[in-house]
């Protein structure tokens, strides 16, 4: 037997996740991790990078018999395991959910995993066990949001932030972090931090994901949708949790093309942020080492506006 | 063989299975996607929530139904390509059906003969990477 079953049922330190960044945060993203990171660290939490990480592959495999999408998965919690870990924390909602399904996928059957264990024959097995979360998840069960409030140092009062969650952080039902119909985890986390959360009946519709490469048009439609419908309740920001909505909602938003429907699109433009970004800016993390620069519309004015610097 | 998770009504069992059994493409699409497409009732509750009907020559709904007929236009239907695996119908299904799952499988029949559904002159510049993985990884070979 080449692998081992971690002998620990929890991290072995509390205060040290192992975190899978993936790509998008390493690149567009940036801002997303950094101010992850800086928020944690005034939690009194650090996210470990596990060492070399792959790829998620993105999408999960929706197909029966496609064993080899899950062997990049695998490999990342194979890397956990090395770390004699348990826990693996995410950032991004897809990978969030590809990792989270991925694993629960080769548990539910040791054939499957025997087989890609058998394929990975350069690897250590993979014995299993490996519990994949999302930070909001910790923010919420581990730390809790009395825990987060109590560090708030530049409270979010007089903002008003319509989270979006889109799909992956929800669906499908067992893997989601909150009641895929109505969630509330980001309203919560927005209302601790002094905030006023704004709820849209968009907020767990897909934002047109990857087709916005195929069918940009419908992806365009979808985020006028979603957007109109914040920005008629009111909200100064969106609140995301994943690259790939980030970039629909940012994108569709602008541009020289005609909303598809004319009431849907008849107010400026409303920045989208992580909710790191949120947080890290409430726990008195300075401005500048959270990406606002990076964003397709700048977040400053808004928050500046109603926060007061 | 996908497992019959319905009631085998003679009713409304008898008339959907045609005698000689499935057509293969069916059986396919089942074992593919490990749902039983019999088990809907065409409730259309997945149609209603799919966000994405607007560009989709059948609906949700439609093209489970043509599979439980058997019927081979589903193949050439548009509507798997522009399914972006939201799964708002996975969720609201009360015969638990994943279409996302079938949507994937009827894209699975056509990928796998080395066809495509995306040609890279259409992708506009500037998109993230996380788009073209998934774009190419749900709708080329
Ligand atoms: S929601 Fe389920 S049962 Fe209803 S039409 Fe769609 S697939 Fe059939
Ligand atoms: S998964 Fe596909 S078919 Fe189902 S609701 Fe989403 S876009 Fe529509």
């Amino acid at each position: 037997m080449k692998g081992h079953r971690n002998p620990s049922p929890i991290t072995h330190h509390p205060s040290r996740i192992p975190y899978f960044p993936g790509c998008a945060l390493k690149d567009q993203a940036r801002g997303f991790e950094r101010a992850a990171r800086a928020a944690m660290e005034r939690l009194g939490y650090e996210l470990a990078e596990l060492p070399r990480w792959n790829c998620c592959g993105t999408v999960y495999s929706l197909s029966s018999d496609d064993l080899m999408r899950h062997v990049a998965p695998v490999r990342n919690f194979i890397r956990v395991q090395e770390m004699g870990e348990r826990k693996l924390v995410t950032l991004c909602a897809m990978c969030y959910n590809t990792l989270r399904r991925s694993a629960d996928f080769v548990s539910a059957d040791p054939e499957r995993l025997r087989r890609i264990n058998a394929f990975m024959d350069e690897e250590p097995d993979y014995a299993g066990g490996v519990e994949v979360l999302h930070l909001l998840q910790i923010l919420r069960d581990e730390i809790t949001f009395e825990e987060v409030e109590a560090k708030v140092e530049r409270p979010l009062y007089g903002l008003k932030v319509a989270p979006y969650y889109g799909c992956m952080l929800l669906r499908p039902r067992e893997v989601g972090i909150d009641d895929p119909d109505a969630p509330e985890v980001m309203e919560l986390l927005v209302e601790y931090l002094g905030a006023e959360a704004v709820d849209s009946p968009h907020k767990v519709e897909c934002c047109g994901a990857y087709q916005t490469v195929a069918n940009p048009g419908i992806a365009r439609e979808r985020v006028q949708e979603i957007v109109g419908a914040a920005a008629r309740r009111g909200a100064d920001v969106i609140i995301t949790s994943c690259p790939l909505c980030t970039y629909n909602l940012e994108h569709h938003q602008l541009g020289e093309e005609k909303p598809h429907h004319p009431s849907l699109i008849t107010h400026h433009p409303i920045p989208v942020l992580y909710f790191t970004q949120l947080l890290a800016y409430a726990l008195g993390v300075p401005e500048g080492e959270l990406g606002f620069e990076d964003a397709a519309i700048d977040p400053r004015p808004a928050l500046s506006q109603r926060v007061g610097g | 063989m996908v497992e019959r998770k319905m009631n085998p009504s003679p009713i409304t069992h008898h008339p959907l299975r045609i005698p000689a059994g499935e057509p293969d493409f069916v059986r396919k699409v089942e074992e593919l996607s490990g749902e039983d497409v019999f088990a809907c009732y065409q409730c259309g509750k997945c149609s209603a929530g799919c966000p994405f009907t607007s560009g989709m020559d059948l609906l949700p709904a439609e093209v489970i139904r043509l599979l439980q007929l058997g019927d081979e236009r589903v193949l050439s239907s548009r509507s798997p390509w522009v399914c972006a695996s939201c799964l708002a119908c996975e969720v609201r299904c009360p015969k638990g059906v994943d279409i996302a799952k079938v949507m994937e499988a009827l894209r699975l029949l056509v990928l796998r003969k080395g066809e495509t559904g995306l040609t890279w002159e259409e992708i506009p510049p500037g998109v993230p990477q996380i788009a073209l993985v998934g774009a190419t990884r749900k709708l080329t070979p």
